[in-house]
């Protein structure tokens, strides 16, 4: 097993983690079938004080994990230093069968704890705290999730084999890969930029018409379109090099952190607009969602835009 | 306007050892009623008075306030209910000794986020009422019993609650104080506010004030 201090650092704070949220878990499966708000029993009267004390713990770890996420990327990165053939945290990825399903599941969970903290933040500003129940029954789904994650990153990181050769991210995100990213190499650029850009445009046309559903589809889609176009695009421009397409590599500092900057924008912006789909609130607080949703995604897009465009003008050609 | 129904309070010191403080209590106060809860120290007169202030929750049962359930309401909702309708006049006072008088008062008023005049202006009101004005600038520690109580009316009435809750209020105080402390209590009822005083000080028996005395006796209450 592959324990360098970063690792270690992971495991150990997951592994407390799940301590507390198995005793989360216990609480919140009583919840979830036995909450009755209107009932002046002793039962709910425990249940009311359980979940009071067990949702200010649920928010902690939540909000830890969030960042912990850059965290792990981060390690993915210090690892791929002693790793023959990596140059950066995709060919950690890439070393192991859970390396891809662990990104995956780390990904959604983010989302997941996200949407967990919103209902939870609105469950507390009503006296009769309308969504206690479909929040413990989100968080029943959520800590099970939550297992599965630290199950499957123990196992990648007991299979990483620091004697085996791994593939390069050249060879991962390439035309000729087997990846199942090199597929979208074949649609071409303008068919992808069109669908990026336009998508972009109906979030804004979704915002006008305060369709908050279809805002937050389009958010999702949002995510999809923009990795892929960071891929398949615009990553080439931030590595001024026409067959470099690594998601991970300019979240190095040869190229200033920048990816951090730009996944970051990417989720708050999306994370905030799905929010205003799924997620009941007030107009008031569904107006500053989309608004932050907006601001977000635009810095997103406006930050990646650039590079080609500034490319452009100092090199006066496209890649 | 103040409802108990079906009110039992178990504190469970351990796994194994129970004390039942309140059983089935069905009792219902009216807006601007001064009552007596008398009876013996243990009797479970205090537990009423925290769970009318919203200070703990029955074991079963509820407390209605206002049409509101206040005994169903989050920690945090409970806490605006307590500063927006009680006045809690403690036993020993509960004041910050190391504060000066007009600092004790305002206490309650810090998260109101009030302007510093509106501020001023309640504190004036009730160290008037209390006759505490001189002292406004002593430190509560340099205070007599006495005066300690008034400071601590005032902060409980700076507020303006609708309600005044007072447990064991003359039980630190000689009988001249007390008979003052009743003379406050007058003044506090021809303000129409609910004021519960929970005691067994013989002084409050009997009194023409007293709208009504309840007896509470091994967590029963006898009517």
């Amino acid at each position: 097993m592959i324990l360098t201090p970063e690792v270690l650092t992971i495991i150990i704070v997951n592994i407390i983690f799940i301590i507390f949220t198995l005793i989360a878990f216990i609480i919140s499966i009583k919840i979830s079938f036995q909450w009755n708000r209107d009932a002046t029993t002793q039962l709910q009267y425990t249940l009311e004080k359980q979940s009071f004390l067990t949702a200010t713990i649920i928010k902690y770890i939540f909000i830890i994990k969030i960042p912990l996420f850059l965290f792990f990327i981060f390690t993915l990165d210090k690892i791929s230093f002693i790793l023959p053939g990596a140059m950066c945290g995709a060919g950690v990825v890439d070393a192991t069968a859970y390396g891809s399903p662990l990104f995956i599941l780390k990904i959604l969970n983010l989302y997941i704890f996200s949407y967990w903290l919103f209902l939870h933040n609105e469950d507390i500003k009503y006296e009769n705290q309308p969504y206690t129940k479909l929040k413990f029954t989100l968080f029943n789904i959520a800590s099970l999730l939550f297992i599965t994650e630290l199950i499957v990153e123990i196992m990648m990181f007991n299979a990483i084999d620091t004697t085996k050769i791994v593939d390069c991210c050249g060879t991962i995100y390439s035309s000729s890969a087997t990846f199942y990213i090199s597929d979208f190499f074949h649609i071409g650029n303008p068919i992808l930029l069109a669908i990026f850009y336009s998508n972009f445009l109906f979030m804004i046309s979704f915002y006008l018409l305060k369709k908050a559903s279809l805002f937050a589809i389009s958010n999702i889609l949002f995510i999809i379109t923009s990795i892929i176009t960071l891929i398949v695009f615009f990553g080439t421009y931030i590595y001024e090099q026409p067959f470099h397409h690594c998601p991970f590599c300019f979240l190095q500092s040869d190229y200033y952190y920048i990816g951090y900057f730009l996944y970051t924008m990417l989720f708050i912006g999306t994370i905030f607009g799905i929010a205003t789909g799924f997620i009941p609130s007030s107009n008031e607080i569904k107006e500053r969602r989309y608004k932050i949703s907006l601001t977000f995604n635009s810095f997103y897009l406006l930050s990646v835009s650039l590079y080609p465009i500034l490319f452009y003008i100092l090199n006066r050609v496209w890649l | 306007m103040i409802e108990l129904k079906n009110i039992f309070k178990i504190y469970e010191t351990n796994s194994i050892e129970k004390v039942t403080a309140l059983k089935d209590i069905n009792l219902s106060f009216n807006e601007g009623e001064l009552i007596v809860l008398k009876g013996a120290s243990g009797s479970g007169k205090s537990t009423i008075l925290s769970l009318i202030a919203s200070l703990s929750k029955p074991t079963t049962g509820e407390v209605i306030v206002d049409k509101k359930k206040i005994s169903k309401l989050p920690d945090n909702f409970a806490s605006i209910y307590r500063r927006d309708n009680i006045g809690f006049i403690f036993q020993k006072y509960n004041l910050i000794t190391t504060l000066t008088v007009q600092e004790n008062i305002l206490l309650p008023l810090i998260p109101l986020n009030l302007n510093i005049s509106l501020a001023q202006k309640k504190l004036e009101r009730v160290m008037k009422m209390f006759q505490i004005e001189h002292k406004k600038d002593s430190l509560v520690k340099n205070l007599s019993g006495g005066e300690q109580q008034r400071v601590a009316i005032a902060r409980a009435n700076v507020n303006n609650p609708k309600i005044i809750i007072a447990d064991e209020p003359t039980a630190n105080l000689d009988k001249k104080l007390s008979l003052s402390f009743i003379e406050i209590i007058k003044k506090l009822k021809s303000e129409n506010k609910t004021i519960i005083i929970a005691t067994h000080d013989p002084l409050f028996f009997n009194l023409d004030i007293v709208d009504r005395e309840i007896t509470i006796s091994d967590g029963t209450a006898i009517l």
